[in-house]
């Protein structure tokens, strides 16, 4: 059972009475999460877990300890403040130290609902069997996870600071195999409320991009236009959160800092087309009503028309450079400011290039152009004269993804859809377009499927 | 190597004995009287055998035809430094139980962090009403395969418990690293850390085991930047030592401050080194690196149920297939892989793995043919085999049990191999260092890998520092590739404390020993151009 927000209250209260220390924020997170596993179209694991989590962190004068604990018994709860005090007792000054913020405005949000924190296991069972059998129905093996999450997170501060916020979260991905191992498709969504994640149309989109990926032919690598499907933009832009941090930034060590110390704050950073930002209210992607450092959350644009707007200033950061703290992002859009192109008119316009539907093991390899390397995986096709030809063997690229973004680069520019990035099974959620993309560098041949 | 299977007599007690010593032995600041006290009151207040007969006897009369229950404490201390100043300093505990059950082939589990009788018995009904919903639609029932019952308890092989060593002492510990660092001209930001994971687990199974383990784990770790702001650039040199499983005495042992100076150093030549001009190279491969790879490609390419596409949604699947079993050539002739949960310091080292199989020590790939699996109970009679390996984990109280890696190494030349030797036969080649960027395709084929630093060879000979280095290669034939492996002289040990895989992703820690190796004519590409950078 998920705590209400008058138990989640108690427990905050409970931590900061045994808190003898000068100042403390302490939060409670309650979790409620089950999930099943399938694969060779048969049920693998399933199950679910229930956990409580308390934390304190606590200064004395300005020296500062924290400690975690899952039991919530009195004794437990005082053994834990007693801990963070007594780390706290034997830490250095934490110079970073900023008191504790009083009452804050909070404006709720909206991404909770019931029935998808308390999923029905026979409901999802039977959804499940629909997967497998539409899987066995074409002769494709069928490999997914289906998870649902409640969760809830409250936060006090020794200062008189206290939130209450509840969201819930459920995601089907599917990766559809032919027999012979020569297809793969696969297909991910998300969503806070189970009644709107389209089971049957994540089977369809899978399997189908299992059957059409048969008998791929080899192409060489080498730089292609791609015409990148929602999933792939997300599996690409799962990278881009960390990157807007503002003290990295003024240290010189972030793709934003520029030559003579200073940061790119003001100047086009892509396309102009482009905007990212961040809405807590959006009614398809709800954000946390608390931002970083318990600052209460806003609307806020990190780049618009293409022009970086936002770097994040944490509060002591913000202190260090008389700014304000920024409250967020606690999501992220990316919107085309112009009215949006859809995957076929992409395809219908490229002369010669690639259809990417999923990129895999993405990693950084250079932070200063935010360069990634990775794989496409589960269906890429050539396309040619506004055609998809045939589809072609997996590739590996090596590419910055503002160099991909840049202005001249970014040809269409899609609706944006509510993604997920596939590295993150479900969990991570952002309303992200398909892009046509002018130039992307494949640098070799993978024989996967 | 069995010398780690260090049983024990009872793992509570010995626990309590053991802080009775070294509390008397580092002062009273040490284990302050209050914790011992709990942590006394708590291991009396959970009785686990009457908790585990509660969810065993449910789940009998249930019918399940299988069960077990994890009742787990895992108690983790983070510190993070930068600079002159600590960041942070926290403790975490995590306790609960989990049970699994096996009702007609399919799989129910249910977790919960309340230990009581009543709750066990809730989440006993719980993993049976789940595994019932999805039986229904079930299309293969899961066997398992036998293994011996046994009540043991066992306790990973360290000297210094890391939760007995004084806060001050670890602190001080990484601050004179990070002096170290600092004091190197050019040398703008240093990051370290210390992290230290103990696990207390209980093991119980409806065919009679009971099992108890104490296991610690501990990682230092720091990362060294140098900017140049005129350029605008910047470039981090990583620690190369890795985490172990082994106590504080890993801290106090290892030349973590000689290692923090030279980090200075090379992050500050690197700045300067010269870009490296694509093409094929051979590569001479330090422990330090080629642990990664080894994980990569052949740790996780073994793993049996990728094979048989139970990880394909997420991990992947892997390019070898049972048909290939005993005839596949993974590598030249000089290339034995050997899986090893007992071997000494090893993260995946553990006395039974959680279907409460022992741990054991098997080769995966024999004179360059790949000839065994990693299995679970559930897994063995699958490729034919009477008996697991020894291969299930979960994470946390609260996951589900499965397959998962547990040390595979690269055996060492018999031949006294220097790194020097291995050197001396490159007329034009890169010596790596340190693991860096990975990535690696869905089947593990096609890999491409980065490092920490990276030298020049010349005529059998260790030469300038090299920039933006990266491999690219196929798993057999970069295993084919390699025409010498060093002597047990440069052999090390190294590893991850956060090896992902499954769905919910769980962690699990592994090691990978090797020797220093030599590959012939892999393509290098630099990174730098391919980022957009000229």
């Amino acid at each position: 059972m998920l705590l209400s927000e008058q138990e989640a209250k108690a427990i905050c209260q409970k931590l900061l009475d045994y808190v003898k220390a000068d100042d403390a924020t302490v939060s409670v997170e309650s979790e409620n999460y089950q999930h099943v596993r399938f694969a060779a179209n048969n049920f693998t694991t399933s199950g679910r877990r229930e956990n409580v989590e308390a934390s304190v962190t606590l200064w004395l004068k300005d020296k500062k300890g924290a400690a975690q604990t899952n039991e919530m018994d009195d004794a437990s709860l005082e053994a834990a403040v007693r801990q963070a005090e007594q780390l706290a007792r034997l830490s250095p000054v934490d110079r970073e130290y900023l008191p504790t913020l009083g009452p804050q405005p909070y404006k709720p949000t909206q991404g909770y609902i019931e029935s998808t924190a308390n999923i029905s296991a026979t409901e999802r069972a039977k959804a499940i069997d629909a997967v497998i059998a539409a899987c066995e129905k074409e002769n494709v093996t069928g490999a997914g996870f289906h998870q649902a999450r409640g969760v809830v997170a409250a936060h006090a501060s020794k200062n008189g600071n206290f939130s209450y916020g509840r969201a819930s979260l459920v995601s089907l991905s599917l990766t559809a195999r032919t027999q012979q191992g020569d297809g793969s498709g696969y297909f991910l969504r998300n969503h806070f409320d189970v009644a709107k994640l389209d089971t049957g149309r994540i089977a369809r989109e899978a399997i189908g991009k299992a059957l059409r990926s048969r008998e791929a032919r080899t192409l060489d690598a080498g730089t292609y236009t791609v015409v990148l499907e929602p999933q792939a933009v997300a599996d690409l832009l799962g990278f881009i959160g960390f990157v807007f941090d503002a003290r990295l930034a003024d240290e010189g060590r972030s793709p934003f800092s520029t030559p003579g110390g200073k940061t790119k704050i003001g100047e086009k950073i892509v396309d102009e087309r482009l905007s990212v930002y961040s809405d807590p209210w959006h009614p398809e992607l709800p954000g946390s009503q608390v931002a970083q450092g318990g600052i209460p959350a806003q609307k806020l644009y990190l780049v618009r028309n293409g022009v970086l707007e936002t770097l994040v200033y944490s509060r002591f950061w913000a202190k260090q450079k008389q700014k304000e703290p920024t409250p967020g992002p606690v999501n992220i859009v990316v919107e085309g400011s112009q009215p949006p192109a859809s995957v076929e008119e992409m395809v219908r316009s490229t002369e010669r290039g690639l259809l990417v539907s999923h990129f895999w093991y993405l990693r950084p390899v250079d932070i200063r152009t935010m360069a990634i390397t990775g794989l496409t995986r589960d269906g890429v096709w050539y396309v040619e004269k506004g055609k998809i030809q045939y589809p072609v063997r997996n590739f590996r690229f090596n590419q910055s993804l503002l160099e991909m973004l840049a202005g001249g680069n970014v040809e269409l520019i899609g609706a944006p859809e509510r993604v997920s990035a596939s590295e993150s099974q479900g969990s991570a959620s952002a309303l992200l377009p398909a892009l046509k993309v002018k130039q992307f560098h494949f640098t070799s041949q993978s024989e996967a499927v | 190597m069995s010398s780690s299977l260090n049983c024990i007599g009872d793992v509570k007690a010995s626990r309590r004995e053991f802080l009775k010593v070294s509390g008397l032995a580092l002062g009273a600041a040490a284990v302050p009287a209050w914790l011992l006290e709990l942590e006394a009151a708590e291991a009396e207040a959970v009785d686990k055998g009457k908790l585990a007969d509660a969810a065993l006897s449910a789940a009998r009369t249930l019918r399940a035809s299988y069960a077990d229950i994890r009742i787990n404490r895992y108690r983790n201390e983070n510190i993070f430094t930068r600079e002159k100043q600590v960041q942070q300093v926290s403790r975490t505990q995590s306790f609960g139980c989990g049970v699994r059950v096996l009702l007609k082939g399919t799989w129910g589990f249910a977790s919960s962090h309340k230990v009581t009788a009543e709750e066990v018995r809730r989440i006993t009904l719980q993993a049976i009403e789940i595994a019932q919903a999805n039986a229904a639609y079930q299309r293969k029932p899961f066997t398992l395969a036998p293994v011996t019952k046994v009540a043991t308890s066992w306790r990973s092989n360290f000297e210094k418990d890391p939760f007995d060593i004084p806060l001050e002492d670890k602190i001080g510990f990484l601050l004179k690293l990070n002096e170290a660092a600092l004091k190197v001209k050019g040398v703008n930001f240093i990051n370290s850390s210390l992290a230290f994971v103990n696990e207390q687990k209980f093991f119980a199974s409806s065919e009679g085991s009971r099992i108890e383990q104490y296991i610690i784990r501990s990682f230092p770790n720091f990362n060294v930047t140098a900017v140049d702001s005129v350029k605008g650039d910047f470039q981090s040199r990583r620690s190369l030592g890795g985490p172990q499983g082994m106590g504080y005495e890993y801290a106090e042992k290892y030349p973590w401050l000689a290692e923090a100076e030279q980090a200075g150093n090379e992050a500050v030549e690197k700045l300067k080194a010269k870009p490296v001009e694509p093409g094929k190279y051979d590569l001479v491969l330090h422990p330090t690196h080629l642990w990664l790879t080894i994980h990569e490609s052949t740790g996780h390419s073994t793993e049996l149920d990728r094979a048989l596409g139970w990880e394909a949604d997420y991990a992947g699947t892997s390019f070898l297939t049972p048909d290939k079993t005993g005839k596949f050539q993974f590598g030249s002739k000089i290339i034995n892989m050997v899986a090893d949960r007992t071997q000494k310091a090893g993260l995946a080292t553990v006395g039974y793995d959680d279907d409460g199989v022992p741990a054991q020590r098997w080769h995966l790939v024999r004179e360059g043919v790949f000839v065994d699996w990693q299995t679970t109970r559930e897994l063995a009679s699958l490729v034919g085999q009477k008996t697991s390996y020894g291969c299930c984990h979960a994470d946390s109280w609260g996951s589900v049990p499965f397959p998962r890696m547990p040390n595979v190494s690269l055996e060492p030349s018999k031949e006294k191999i220097t790194v020097d030797a291995l050197l001396a036969g490159v007329k034009n080649g890169i010596l790596i260092y340190g693991d860096g960027s990975y990535s690696i395709d869905q089947q593990r084929y096609n890999f491409q890998f980065g490092g920490q630093t990276f030298w020049e060879i010349k005529n059998g000979k260790k030469g300038a520092m090299l920039r933006d280095v990266a491999y690219q290669s196929r798993t057999p034939d970069f295993w084919g590739a390699c025409d010498a492996i060093g002597g047990e002289a440069t052999y090390e040990l190294n590893g991850s404390f956060f090896d992902g895989k499954g769905e919910p992703g769980q962690s699990n820690a592994v090691s990978h020993g090797c020797p220093a190796a030599r590959f012939r004519q892999i393509t290098v590409l630099n990174t730098a151009p391919a980022a957009g950078r000229s």
